[in-house]
């Protein structure tokens, strides 16, 4: 009888407190990250910028901060000094460069132990090999990863899906764009937005086409997006990349989130090819068939039916996506039917998943921000700044919108894209960092310690990858089951925490953890503790 | 004798020669915007109808309406289809424009239109009949009628288009003031207040405009359609499916309402209800991308996995069209469903 209780108090609205603060300062995260206008934007590569990642470098079993910055300054890696914290060890571990920074995912691409770096750029993209948590080497030519030439890299995630045990690349393109020849603002239909002139695209720019590149295993990869079908479609504005096994056959299949064009659905058809399917699976358009601007992408079984779910933010005047996954990779856009239709005067960017009370239900938050700081001009409801959006899951297929009682961290101002999400201090809370245009980051920690009980599981492949990517793992505690996936990229060309993170709600113990390796071997432990960090290594073969 | 003859004939010669050469360069500095040579000219030209022609646009493009109507009249009544009576019918609805005969103007430029669909300088003309028709008319009825509620209205409607949708709001607001129970007021309010914002406050603003809007004309389908649109996003599904059977029972061809009922069947996984619907929609209107996207998901969702193929390959070919930022201005503009 106690147990109902205590669950139904936690499923009341306005029963347990939400408030997340910006405790960035207080972490040292204080430095500006630069990129493009801050009052104006001249180019669209002014706009897009910039990820943010969560990941344990040195394996200490804290998670560290990796921001990509755009021109003007460095992208930075920040050291968790585990006391709430952060240290700028950027050029000490050798990651100092400049650029119009974009994306960053990370994964053990050489099966050493250590987690790697992959940073997009419009320029030249460069791979970090983590030399055992001692500094990073740039090893982009050795690995023969440097690009013929400029292009326009945004999302990225590193994935296996051959599973033959070695983390492959997919490297999303935005567009073809080159400060000589771009249009300038106002210069043509494209380059205005409610009478302002501003700049140019992505409508009027020529496409390009995504990247997928197979890891041989000896630390160089080859670019094989034409026979793997990636280079197909080529009329998609792509930037977020977000992997998963949509239809449980075993498979990593890759979902992009394109701006003013169809989103992109590639199904693995498992002899190293890939098709858009996007359509007729019901992934790529709004309800009404219509292209949205697609920004950020997050996943998670919200609904708890087993089978992973999308959520795709996109651009002000339309509403963001919810699609439900209605098993075997075909979905259907309920939005309005869960409750995610009112937030239209956002441009959403970086988004996820996370239980924020540890119920056993996972909530979403979303970063937002305009692309032109001239629509401050208009005086409408529309900002370049704006706050943050935090949806509660009723557990009933419906989401509340509790933003403006979330906390101050929540209802601050700024022109967010990237953000990350990760339990940096090991509490069983997930925070959130947010990489902010012209401005510090934001790390959003909440300011009481979330009811539920939880867990953290960080898994370690053997015969699979070492980073366990494309591990799918169900949890049950109490009545409940829950699903998630490891997955590198993600959010706007962002890194998650490669660990993952349930809440339990009052279950005192986890029944079941089940894993599905990559490898294809099947793992199944049971009778664990909670609210501890817990490492699965997969059986050996 | 004979020399003078042929000395004569010889000057006449030259002579006719010097005028046909006087209207070929008349035509010529004509055509090349030089009005006042051609005019000089075309004067030193023997009579001819072609060199009255000419004179006539000539003093039409000076502004010289007066001396060239009856000419320019004239001519375009001859030969309409060749291109001198293009240029004839364009000079003389230039002329009846700047003198502000719009009601001669409309039937020379329907002939003209007629005659040359595809002609930028026609269409660019019947643009400008129904502009300058409009600013005038817009100018009197400020100067004849500046305090009746119509002022208002249309300047909220101006505003709307320049998506100005606070100050368009506040003219509708004061229209209704002055006249409650005209029609069409509060609908416009309500979709002003959806331009504007989605926020949870316009929505239930709005949806009071399209409720008072159903007071005043209980038989407004689009009123009707509104209000469920917005009690959908306001998440009472239910009550939205009753005022879109609504709008369906008044106008039983209204296709946005049908494909609304058709996604609540949909979302109630009632696939064979919602295919009926939506197959009627796509009768209606075999260019609608919307209807066709729903249908191929619903025969998905049936399992008629053939007739979902077919839809997307017409989805396909729909989505091809250029033509989908335009229709979406001119959706912008807020007009009601046409009756179908």
């Amino acid at each position: 009888m106690i147990r109902p209780i205590a669950v139904a108090a936690l499923f009341c609205a306005g029963a347990t407190a939400v408030n997340f603060r910006n405790v960035a300062p207080e972490a040292g995260l204080t430095d500006s990250i630069p990129n493009g206008g801050a009052q104006s934007k001249k180019y669209i590569i002014e706009t897009t910028g910039s990820g943010a990642a969560f990941l344990d470098y040195d394996n200490d079993g804290l998670l560290d901060i990796f921001l990509v910055s755009g021109p003007g300054g460095t992208n930075r890696l920040y050291h968790n000094l585990g006391n709430g914290k952060f240290a700028d060890v950027t050029k000490e571990m050798g990651l100092e460069h400049t650029g119009w920074g974009q994306g960053v995912c990370a994964g053990d691409f050489d099966n050493d132990g250590y987690t790697d770096l992959f940073v997009t750029y419009w320029g030249a993209n460069v791979l970090y090999r983590n030399r055992g948590g001692r500094g990073f080497e740039d090893v982009t030519a050795k690995a023969g990863l440097k690009q013929d030439r400029v292009r326009y890299n945004t999302g990225c995630a590193f994935l296996d899906y051959d599973n033959d045990g070695h983390l492959d690349l997919f490297v999303a393109n935005y567009l073809k764009f080159d400060f000589a020849s771009a249009p300038k603002p106002g210069e043509n239909s494209y380059c205005w937005y409610r009478d302002l002139p501003v700049a140019c695209g992505p409508r009027g720019l020529p496409f390009d086409c995504n990247i997928l590149y197979h890891n041989n295993g000896d630390g160089t990869f080859n670019d094989v997006s034409e026979a793997s079908g990636i280079a197909k479609p080529d009329h998609n504005y792509a930037l977020s990349v977000l992997t998963g096994d949509f239809n449980h056959d075993g498979l990593t299949d890759i979902y992009v989130a394109a701006d003013r064009t169809a989103s992109i659905l590639y199904i693995n058809h498992g002899d190293g090819t890939f098709k858009d399917e996007a359509l007729p699976r019901g992934a790529a358009f709004d309800d009404n068939g219509k292209a949205l601007s697609g920004m950020g992408v997050a996943a998670a079984d919200y609904d708890g039916d087993g089978w992973t779910d999308i959520f795709r933010s996109n651009f002000s005047d339309e509403r963001e996506t919810l699609y439900h996954n209605r098993g075997k990779a075909e979905f259907d856009d309920v939005t309005l039917a869960a409750g995610m239709a009112l937030n239209t005067r956002f441009v959403g960017w970086g988004c996820g998943f996370l239980d924020i009370e540890n119920r056993g239900w996972k909530d979403l938050l979303l970063v937002n921000g305009h692309v032109f700081p001239e629509v401050d001009r208009l005086g409408i409801d529309v900002h370049f700044k704006d706050r943050a959006i935090v949806y509660r899951n009723t557990g009933t297929g419906k989401f509340v919108d509790i933003s403006e009682s979330s906390g101050p961290g929540i209802l601050e101002k700024h022109s967010a894209r990237g953000a990350a999400f990760g339990d940096y201090d090991n509490d069983g809370a997930v925070e959130v960092l947010i990489n902010n245009q012209n401005e510090a980051p934001t790390l959003l920690k909440q300011s009481t310690k979330p009811a539920g009980n939880w867990v953290l599981l960080k898994l370690v492949g053997v015969k699979s990858n070492r980073s366990a990517i494309g591990a799918r793992v169900r949890v049950t505690a109490g009545d409940r089951t829950q699903s998630d996936e490891v997955r590198s990229g993600g959010s706007y060309l962002s890194q998650n925490d490669l660990r993952l993170h349930f809440g339990v709600g009052t279950a005192r113990r986890i029944n079941r953890v089940e894993i599905d390796w990559p490898s294809g071997a099947h793992q199944v432990e049971t009778d664990l503790e909670v609210n501890r960090v817990l490492t699965v290594t997969e059986p050996r073969p | 004798m004979m020399r003078v003859i042929s000395t004569a004939l010889l000057l006449t010669a030259l002579f006719a020669r010097a005028q046909d050469d006087a209207l070929q360069k008349g035509i010529a500095e004509f055509n090349h915007g030089q009005y006042a040579a051609a005019q000089a000219s075309l004067e030193r030209a023997p009579d001819s109808p072609q060199r009255r022609a000419f004179l006539a646009l000539t003093h039409a493009a000076t502004g010289h309406c007066d001396t060239a109507r009856e000419e320019l009249a004239a001519e375009f009544a001859k030969d309409r289809a060749s291109d001198l009576g293009r240029l004839t019918g364009l000079a003389l609805t230039q002329c009846m424009l700047a003198e502000g005969h719009y009601d001669e103007a409309i039937p020379v430029l329907a002939r003209l239109k007629a005659l040359h669909p595809d002609d930028a300088d026609v269409l660019y003309q019947n643009a400008r009949l129904y502009m300058k028709a409009w600013n005038d008319t817009l100018y009197e009825m400020f100067r004849k009628t500046p305090s009746s509620y119509r002022v208002n209205q249309i300047s909220a409607e101006i505003f709307e288009i320049q998506n100005r949708y606070p100050e368009a709001i506040s003219e509708y607001r004061k229209a209704i003031e002055k006249a409650p129970a005209a029609l069409n007021l509060h609908f416009r309010q309500g979709r002003a207040l959806l331009l504007e914002s989605h926020s949870p406050e316009n929505l239930e603003l709005a949806r009071h405009e399209f409720e008072a809007e159903l007071a005043l004309n209980p038989a407004d389908a689009a009123a009707e359609y509104e209000t469920g649109q917005i009690l959908l996003a306001s998440q009472s599904p239910q009550e939205a499916v009753k005022h879109f059977e609504r709008a369906v029972a008044i106008t039983p061809n209204f296709a946005e309402a049908l494909q609304a009922l058709a996604k609540a069947h949909l979302d109630a996984k009632q696939y064979p209800e919602a295919i009926v619907l939506l197959q009627n929609v796509v009768r209606l209107q075999p260019a609608n991308e919307s209807a066709h996207y729903s249908l191929m998901l619903a025969y998905r969702n049936a399992g008629r996995a053939a007739d979902a193929a077919r839809e997307q390959a017409e989805l396909d070919k729909l989505q091809k069209s250029p033509q989908g930022e335009f229709t979406d201005f001119l959706k912008k503009l807020g007009e009601k469903a046409p009756k179908q």
